[in-house]
């Protein structure tokens, strides 16, 4: 169950990053993989981009769980590594989160 | 003649009586979808095009559930007005700290909530108008209204920055500054003094429907998309 639910968040964020994605030259693209950093010096993400990605993902993880979720929040900003580090600490964080 | 909002879904939030009313009939007649956001159940639900959901603006966990059901339901929004508002006319000194607190909450914080939700659904589709109503209040400045037209003000600039941050994606945020019109909200206050502020007016009357239609059908224009951050007030205030 807990798996299913790790597959689900995992998928929500890939989601998003495709989304962005396609509005991206091909030149542009980012590389999706676990490791792959949202936020920092080594993120092929701007601000806008990564505003886009989160609101795509606290949108589709809320009316999922049913639960209003913020990534954002102090919580979540406070956090070291903060949640946006990478695809897999976002996971896992989205996970507590919904947990 | 095709209508002048057909197709489009409208959210306005304080639909039940007053401007919302009036701009609620007003977009339906024009053939779009509303929905109201109001703070108690709204006994207009039966009218064709119409949705009412109960939703206090001012607090988050609420408006996250109505746009959760707006997501749910109809899955878009091309015009926002924000439009609910709470005034409480009385001197600073003696104003309640609660009163103060209401229209902060409602004016401000209600519609900075709701115009990012509603920014969320409009950046998928790329498209966007965000109207804020604001009032003679906010330039007039007028004694026993301190924190009313701070609040108006504040609306103001809310609608200037967030028309930087959303114009990537093609989403307008405009503000009409109205003068007194004939509403439940104005039957509130003393008359004598609306009289004096109406009669300062370059245009010295109250507003009438169609003033407030006339600019709120401009800025929800498709031909609007070069027109942002920017307040229009009627009557001449300035």
């Amino acid at each position: 169950m807990s798996k299913d639910r790790e597959t689900q968040v995992l998928d929500m964020i890939y989601q998003a990053l495709r989304t962005l994605n396609e509005e991206r030259g091909p030149d542009e693209q980012i590389d999706i993989q676990l490791d792959t950093a949202l936020f920092g010096k080594n993120s092929a993400l701007d601000s806008l981009a990564l505003v886009s990605v989160i609101v795509d993902i606290e949108t589709v993880v809320s009316d999922h769980f049913e639960r209003h979720i913020s990534l954002t929040d102090d919580a979540a900003m406070s956090r070291d590594p903060v949640p946006f580090s990478s695809v897999m600490v976002l996971k896992n964080y989205i996970l507590e989160l919904v947990a | 003649m095709s209508a002048l909002h057909g197709g489009k879904t409208v959210l306005i939030t304080g639909a039940r009586r007053g401007v919302g009313k009036l701009l609620r009939d007003h977009f339906l007649a024009q053939d779009a979808r509303v929905i109201g956001f109001s703070r108690h159940a709204d006994d207009a639900n039966q009218i064709e095009g119409y949705t009412s959901l109960a939703v206090d603006v001012g607090d988050a966990e609420s408006v996250a559930q109505g746009f959760a059901q707006v997501r749910k339901r109809f899955g878009a929004i091309d015009i926002l007005v924000n439009n609910a508002s709470v005034l409480t006319s009385q001197y600073a000194l003696i104003l309640p700290a609660s009163s103060a607190e209401a229209m902060l909450s409602t004016n401000v914080l209600g519609s900075f909530l709701v115009a990012r939700e509603a920014a969320k659904l409009m950046r998928k589709r790329k498209w966007g108008r965000i109207i804020n109503i604001s009032s003679m209040a906010a330039r007039l400045q007028p004694a026993g209204d301190a924190v009313y037209a701070a609040s108006k003000a504040a609306m103001e600039v809310l609608a200037n920055v967030m028309a930087r941050e959303f114009a990537p994606f093609n989403i307008t945020c405009n503000t009409l500054g109205i003068t007194a019109i004939e509403t439940d909200m104005l039957a509130a206050l003393p008359a004598d003094k609306i009289d004096a502020i109406i009669a300062a007016l370059p245009l010295p009357r109250k507003a009438v429907a169609d003033d407030i239609l006339n600019v709120i059908d401009f800025f929800a224009s498709e031909r609007s998309s070069y027109i942002t951050a920017q307040t229009v007030y009627l009557g001449g205030v300035n």
